[in-house]
């Protein structure tokens, strides 16, 4: 009851959440415990007690107080740690409003380098490394939804745009507040290989790396100048007050790590190079291809937040298109090996989504898993070793008696499509997640459910108000469809850009293709969704990685 | 699990029975060129004559020599070995060309973003090309630092800039920096300059900030300031300048426009080491040659705009004559595999004699660009970068065979047909995986077809930006 | 070269016309700067030279003799007209003149930043009418860089929009367009539909929407569509008129200059030239000229060699264009264009070599042909992809592209092999014409390669 706002959100997306917290005293029993941080326990019971894990154990006992679960064999882990999303933060970038939330419509990270901010930095908006993700980001924000109820209890999030990103924060997905949400902040400052836009400098790859590196080389010398000037202010020179290169004085310190985002190969090696260049503490985010510099990786002492939004062939070709370059065929073949091949290295990962949905981020992990990581390392990237990474480890990550109660009991094989997480806890809160049926009963053998006759399919002839989760960037639109026997026909208006969607009814649901124009870039994506009632969930899977949608019938 | 598990199957097969291109190239071992034609670009061309090359430099030239023990030897009864190509101005291998937002950008530099997988590396090496200058582009007055590198394709990027040869930086004049053909964006002010007075200005200028930054480090360091001043990236390479301690390769066609950098730099005390393009170069030839500055020109491009117009094929001829050093580039991922058919005009554009021709491609870049001490020419104790070819270098017929780098094969047809083979059974069992298969329904865009490589040069040609937004840039 | 030379050789022909051939024939070649740029008739006779007839073998030691504009005798022992001017070709070889059946020469002298000196594109979908003929500069400096390296005729076309205009076969010699017309209005061009345009891919050029993959299908298929369409009014039109020139006591059909254009060309009595370059764009020219039942040339033909089956049942021969071109495709080997010529021959395509150049470099020509007989082509048929094989195919195989008594005099005389970029080019013959070899890098030369610093 002590989130209204959340609770009538997560109400508004949401199909299978009904989130109580009833009692402040909860326990799992009859549950296999995957504690990460030692054995794993059979069958035990975890209690939890005001936001903490009071007990954990085969004959942990139950609280006469407690609110127990019998969970019936399903698995509890801790919770999952996403180690990098833009999750929580207003659709529009936030430096427009030179660092504080406006929580306006559109926009974007271009519009953000356009547009000058009301800010006192000296640098352009793309060159300002004292954002702090927490003024951006705002309690209950939509986009935290799709993550925890798949037992995503805690990311790092971060602003995307700009070259400096800003500085992220490791938050857990519940909270009131954003000062209730915070477990850490700020972790790092993030860097993205982007430039200032048109006609300003940096206005080029090569400009990005020269303005970085004189920002951190007058960023030295303030620090000298100013602890010179501390130490005794007579006949010296008062030296600036400047929030950007103070923001950078951490860095150099290594007092705070610097997350490059970098995928390809070159981008990594450019990105060591940087670390190595101004000896800083260094992270690499995305690292698609780190698994080629795992020995400098590993030598270097640099982690990886690796993302498992793998690379994937979404369309069958066309007779007038080019081949695949082999070069492509091989980076999708190659990816889902890299983090079995960070961890025969020695390299320390965490998983993030990479933007996926968080139905790709478990079953992608597993095609980690098949492309030779060992599964307890798997759960550990997305667990105690993200936490260790993200340097919360101490409170999360495990499940260990005293440390936050971010949990989930899982049903199921945790890396496959079928799982479901039956029951999500948040720093104690508790989050009760519906199991979906509407699927499952179509699914029998030979099971010739005919969608669009009277054999109980939906009729999805209709319009639907639905909210797609672009990550940091929910944007709603409207999807109109018609239904014909089990052809499905209608529009997508998504952002003000109306697109033509056709394809199937399926049980309980429907499979689209279209093609939508976004933010000037055309994409074509396909919609996976189901129908319950008048509620209508799924997925849109595009080139650019794949997001969830939900929404309602229109009356 | 069944079809993960054959789906894991297949890339280990893929692993163990396919090997990446790059790492089909053999590696760097002593090799012994046998019976060739040795055109040695500096004492004539020498037949039926071996090279040894040990530990990536050449040890032994002669013939009958007795091959070590280990040494990998190669046949080259009938064909032409020649120094390796060095291209004294080329944009390739680089994931941004300019930083055109700025008229003077020297704080930027080619070597931070260096792409070792572009493909035209290994074009480059198929026509013979084993180092080349990769240069800022012209969108300003003052461009970026070079790099200067060995095309060692397959290797790490850092195994690619010459350690040794000296830092350079890019300046530009005339229709580039003053924007001439560039679309004006709407509502901004146009950038300065926009003239040919106001680039030269510019660089005055620049030079002049430079002089005067010199002045307060030379203070700080003598006591007489507290602080230290900012260190400066911009100005540092052009403190270099003119120290004489970096190379200055500028950008140019009018020959108006080349006088009045080299008088600049006579202000300063420094030499322009490079006029690059130089296209109208001989007209002021007796002053180029007194200033002592090289020129990097294009043997046959002309036309193409109207500081172009006078260029003419007798240009490395005169300056030739005039006793200027004298290059032939490329500027262009295409022309830099055929740089040997440029050399071989210049023979009958007023008769360059054979060998000097050879040099504007060999030895005289790797003058213009310090590293002659180690590459350049066919001799004992330079760098093994040699080209094999099956005829006359200078002939249309001929075709480069193989390409070695330091006694490393980088190219070599013959394995570039087993390649070719390799690549089709790769690709074929590649496309047999479901990750590279497309689901029953999905989304991504097929690929549009291309017909056209767009190289820097060939958006220059149409007037076309580049995605920095740096515009022409030939 | 040498202006001594040339006031001298002036005063021969001035005063010594009865004498001493030889004399002449040692200054011939400089007469034509002094007399006339568009170089001088006579009776020409290259004797001890080595003649490339392309047609047939060559002769080692012979005779070619021109006079009234054509080729009179070729032979080892050909006899020599009295008062024919001789021309020493001992060392020298006889060729055929080049010909470049891609160019845009005249039409496009500066194409960077000197828009008024551009007039190759017109604006417009539908130019039918727009004529290269009309627009090409017979005073460009382009014309005598070109024939000084041996290239005497051209086809030069326009190639704005869908249907872009007709090229005109010219002479690289004329103070007047007529002057150096061969055919006015040889081929109408049609950039032909395809997915990428000429420069970016997605094309909508720089200001334009990006298209994605399928708008992009869209807009071909749409383009093709509207082609036929337009091949369906120029067939109607036609007819109309022919019906009232029978029959005046129907309605006068308006005239349309620009489908009237289109007549002898969906007649099938004039080639259309095809702008294509990937094996789909091209196997789908072949359908629509077979279905519209006209006579089509490929200008482009970058995979010209995969579809060859298609081009022969049509009856279409490439102009395949810039083999200096970069590879696009990562994957495809860097000599993907190289040997392409080379499979062409193989795959029995009737082809020839051209630049496809605006102007400029056409003068590469030989050298570009040269690449591909290092890469599967043989030398004879590299040479003949530049002489014989364009003349064909631009329907003029009767009277250029090789030595044969009858065919017009252009020839070209020079030390070595014509596709060796270190052969120079000794006597250039247009039209029976001995042309002077200078041009504006000439002209520029002779200004500054004597000068000293001050």
């Amino acid at each position: 009851m002590r989130s209204k706002l959340l609770l009538l959100s997560v109400a508004a997306v949401c199909l299978f959440t009904a989130a109580t917290s009833r009692a402040q005293t909860y326990a799992i029993t009859n549950a296999k415990i995957v504690t990460v941080s030692g054995a794993t326990i059979d069958r035990g019971t975890v209690v939890i007690r005001n936001g903490l894990i009071q007990s954990v154990g085969a004959n942990a006992a139950i609280p006469s107080d407690a609110q127990a679960f019998d969970v019936n064999g399903s698995t509890v882990y801790p919770g999952f740690i996403d180690a990098l999303t833009n999750l929580g933060i207003a659709a529009a970038a936030t430096q427009q409003q030179g660092g504080r939330p406006n929580g306006g419509g559109g926009g974007g990270q271009q519009q953000a380098q356009q547009a000058a901010p009301a800010s006192n930095s000296n640098y352009p908006a793309a060159l300002r490394p004292e954002t702090l993700v927490d003024d951006e980001i705002r309690a209950g924000d939509p986009s935290y939804d799709a993550s925890r109820n798949a037992g995503i209890t805690t990311v790092l999030t971060v602003s995307r745009s700009g070259i400096f990103n800003g500085q992220s924060a490791v938050i857990d997905l519940a909270g009131d507040s954003v000062s209730e949400m915070i477990l850490r902040s700020p972790f790092g400052e993030h860097v993205t290989y982007t430039t200032a836009g048109f006609g300003t400098y940096p206005g080029s790859l090569m400009g990005t790396f020269s303005a970085l590196r004189q920002m951190f080389y007058d960023a030295q010398r303030l620090q000298t100048w100013q602890k010179m000037y501390a130490s005794d202010p007579k006949g010296i020179k008062r030296p600036e007050a400047d929030k950007s290169l103070e923001a950078l004085f951490p860095l150099l310190n290594r007092q705070m790590p610097i997350v490059f985002n970098a995928n390809t190969e070159r981008e990594i090696v450019r990105s060591l190079d940087f670390i190595k260049e101004f000896n800083l503490l260094g992270v690499i985010a995305g690292g698609q291809e780190a698994w080629k510099q795992s020995d400098r990786l590993k030598a270097m002492n640099v982690p990886v937040i690796l993302s498992l939004n793998f690379p994937k062939r979404t369309a069958a070709n066309a007779p007038d298109a080019d081949p695949d370059p082999l070069e492509l065929l091989r980076f999708r073949a190659e990816t889902p090996k890299g983090a079995g091949r960070l961890a025969a290295a020695g390299v320390k990962f965490a998983f993030t989504s990479g933007g996926a949905a968080p139905a790709d981020f478990f079953a992608n992990a597993g095609k980690a898993v098949d492309g030779g990581l060992s599964r307890d390392a798997a759960i550990r990237a997305m667990t105690l070793g993200s936490a260790e990474l993200l340097g919360i480890a101490d409170r999360t990550g495990s499940i260990e008696p005293g440390k936050i109660a971010n949990l989930v009991v899982i049903k199921g094989d945790v890396f496959g499509r079928d799982k479901f997480a039956s029951h999500v806890f948040v720093d104690g809160k508790y989050f009760e997640q519906k199991e979906p049926t509407s699927n499952r009963g179509a699914r029998g053998p030979g099971g010739g459910v005919n969608p669009g006759g009277g054999g109980g399919g939906p009729q999805l002839t209709g319009s639907y108000n639905i909210t797609v989760e672009i990550p940091g960037q929910p944007t709603t639109g409207t999807l109109t469809l018609q239904q014909d026997g089990t052809n499905v026909t209608g529009s997508l208006n998504l952002g003000g850009s109306v697109s033509p969607v056709k394809g199937q009814a399926t049980a309980g649901g429907f499979n689209l293709t279209s093609s939508v124009t976004f933010q000037g870039t055309s994409l074509n994506i396909t919609l996976n969704g189901s129908l319950n009632g008048n509620n209508i969930v799924g997925n849109i899977d595009s080139p650019a990685g794949a997001v969830s949608f939900s929404g309602t019938k229109n009356p | 699990m069944k079809k993960a598990t054959a789906y894991y199957l297949m890339l280990l097969l893929l692993v163990a029975g396919l090997r990446l291109p790059a790492a089909a190239q053999s590696k760097g071992q002593d090799v012994l060129i046998r019976n060739a034609t040795v055109m040695t670009a500096v004492k004539g061309t020498m037949e039926g004559t071996d090279i040894l090359i040990q530990n990536g430099k050449i040890t032994k030239i002669g013939k009958g020599i007795a091959a070590p023990a280990g040494v990998k030897t190669i046949d080259a009864t009938g064909k032409y070995v020649t120094p390796g190509i060095i291209d004294c101005h080329s944009h390739t291998m680089l994931d941004a060309i300019n930083e055109g937002s700025l008229s003077v950008t020297s704080m930027t530099g080619t070597r931070d973003v260096l792409n070792n997988t572009d493909i035209t590396i290994y074009r480059a090496l198929a026509g013979g090309v084993t180092a080349a200058n990769i240069l800022h582009g012209s969108a300003n007055s003052i461009g970026g630092k070079n790099t200067t590198v060995k095309f060692k394709w397959g290797h790490p990027i850092e195994d690619y800039p010459i350690a040794d040869a000296p830092p350079g930086v890019k300046f530009a004049l005339g229709e580039n920096p003053k924007r001439s053909n560039s679309q004006p964006q709407p509502g901004v002010q146009p950038r300065y300059p926009q003239t040919r007075m106001g680039v030269i200005e510019t660089d005055r200028d620049a030079l002049i900030r430079a002089r005067d930054y010199k002045q307060q480090w030379d203070d700080y360091r003598a006591g007489k300031t507290k602080v230290p001043p900012r260190k400066d990236l911009e100005l540092d390479p052009l403190v270099e300048v003119i120290e004489g301690k970096r190379l200055v390769h500028a950008h140019g066609y009018r020959s108006d426009e080349h006088l009045n950098l080299m008088l600049l730099a006579d202000e300063f005390n420094f030499k322009v080491a490079t006029l690059q393009h130089g296209l109208e170069a001989y007209k002021i030839a007796p002053e180029i040659a007194k200033h002592g500055t090289g020129v990097s020109i294009f043997t046959d491009s002309w036309s193409y705009k109207l500081e172009a117009y006078d260029a003419i094929p007798y240009d490395a001829y005169i300056l030739w004559k005039n006793g200027v050093v004298v290059s032939i580039n490329s500027d262009s991922d295409e022309r830099m595999r055929r740089l040997n058919l440029d050399a071989a005009k210049v023979e009958k554009y007023g008769g360059v004699p054979e060998q000097d021709a050879l040099q504007m491609i060999t030895l005289n870049p790797a003058k213009q660009l310090g590293i002659d001490k180690r590459t350049g020419s066919i001799e004992v104790g330079k760098d093994g970068d040699v080209v094999i070819w099956s005829g006359h270098p200078f002939s249309p017929y001929s075709r480069v065979e193989t390409t070695i780098i330091e006694g490393e094969t980088f190219f070599d047809r013959q394995l570039d047909a087993q390649h070719r083979i390799d690549m089709a059974k790769e690709r074929e069992a590649l496309e047999k995986l479901d990750v590279n298969r497309a689901p029953g329904s999905g989304g991504g865009p097929p690929r549009i077809p291309a017909e056209k490589r767009q190289s820097e040069r060939d958006r220059s040609e149409f007037g076309e930006d580049d995605e920095d937004g740096g515009g022409n840039n030939r | 070269m040498s202006s001594k030379l040339k006031v001298q050789s002036s005063k021969l022909v001035g005063s010594l016309a009865a004498f001493a051939a030889f004399a002449l024939s040692i200054f011939a070649q400089n007469d034509g700067s002094q007399q006339n740029k568009t170089g001088r008739a006579g009776t020409f006779a290259i004797v001890n030279a080595r003649i490339v007839t392309v047609s047939g073998a060559t002769i080692e030691n012979g005779t070619v003799v021109i006079s009234g504009g054509k080729i009179t005798a070729v032979g080892p022992n050909s006899s020599i007209p009295s008062g024919a001017e001789r021309i020493d070709g001992r060392g020298l070889t006889v060729f055929p003149g080049m010909i470049d059946a891609g160019t845009n020469l005249g039409l496009a002298e500066i194409p960077l930043g000197v828009d008024g000196s551009v007039d190759v594109a017109e604006t417009g979908n539908m130019n039918a009418n727009a004529k290269a003929f009309k627009g090409i500069n017979p005073h460009s400096s382009h014309v005598n860089v070109t024939r000084v390296n041996g290239i005497t005729t051209v086809l030069s076309y326009p190639n704005g929009g869908l249907i872009a205009g007709q090229g005109a076969v010219i002479n690289l010699n004329g103070s007047t367009q007529a002057e150096m017309a061969i055919i006015p209005e040889f081929g109408l061009v049609i950039n032909y539909p395809r997915l990428a345009g000429f420069g970016r891919g997605g094309g909508g050029g720089r200001f334009g929407p990006q298209l994605d993959f399928n708008q992009l299908v869209q807009r071909r298929d749409a383009q093709i569509e509207e082609l036929k369409k337009i091949f369906h009014d120029a067939d109607m039109y036609a007819k109309s008129k022919e019906a009232y020139a029978k029959d005046k006591t129907l309605p006068y059909p308006a005239t349309d200059i620009r489908l009237e254009a289109m007549t002898p060309y969906i007649r099938g009595e004039k080639p259309i030239l095809f702008r294509a370059e990937r094996a789909n764009d091209i196997k789908s020219v072949a359908k629509f000229v077979t279905d519209m039942k006209v006579k089509g040339i490929i200008i482009g033909g970058q995979e010209a060699w995969k579809v060859a089956d298609d081009l022969k049942k049509a009856d279409i021969p490439v102009v395949f264009t810039n083999i200096y071109q970069s590879v696009v495709r990562d994957d495809d080997p860097y000599d993907y264009f190289y040997s392409a010529p080379g499979k062409m021959q193989e795959a029995g395509i009737k082809f020839c070599i051209s630049t496809g150049d605006p102007g400029q470099e056409v003068r590469d020509l030989p050298y570009q042909a040269g690449i591909a007989g290092a890469f599967g082509l043989s030398k004879e048929d590299a040479l003949k992809s530049v002489t014989l094989y364009p003349a064909q195919i631009l329907g003029l195989g009767d009277k250029l592209g090789s030595i044969d008594v009858g065919k017009v005099a252009n020839i070209v005389v020079a030390d070595g092999d014509m596709l060796d970029p270190r052969t120079n080019v000794k006597y250039v013959f247009i039209n029976g014409k001995m042309l002077p070899l200078t041009s504006r890098h000439t002209e520029l030369f002779d200004s500054f390669k004597d000068r000293k610093a001050p």
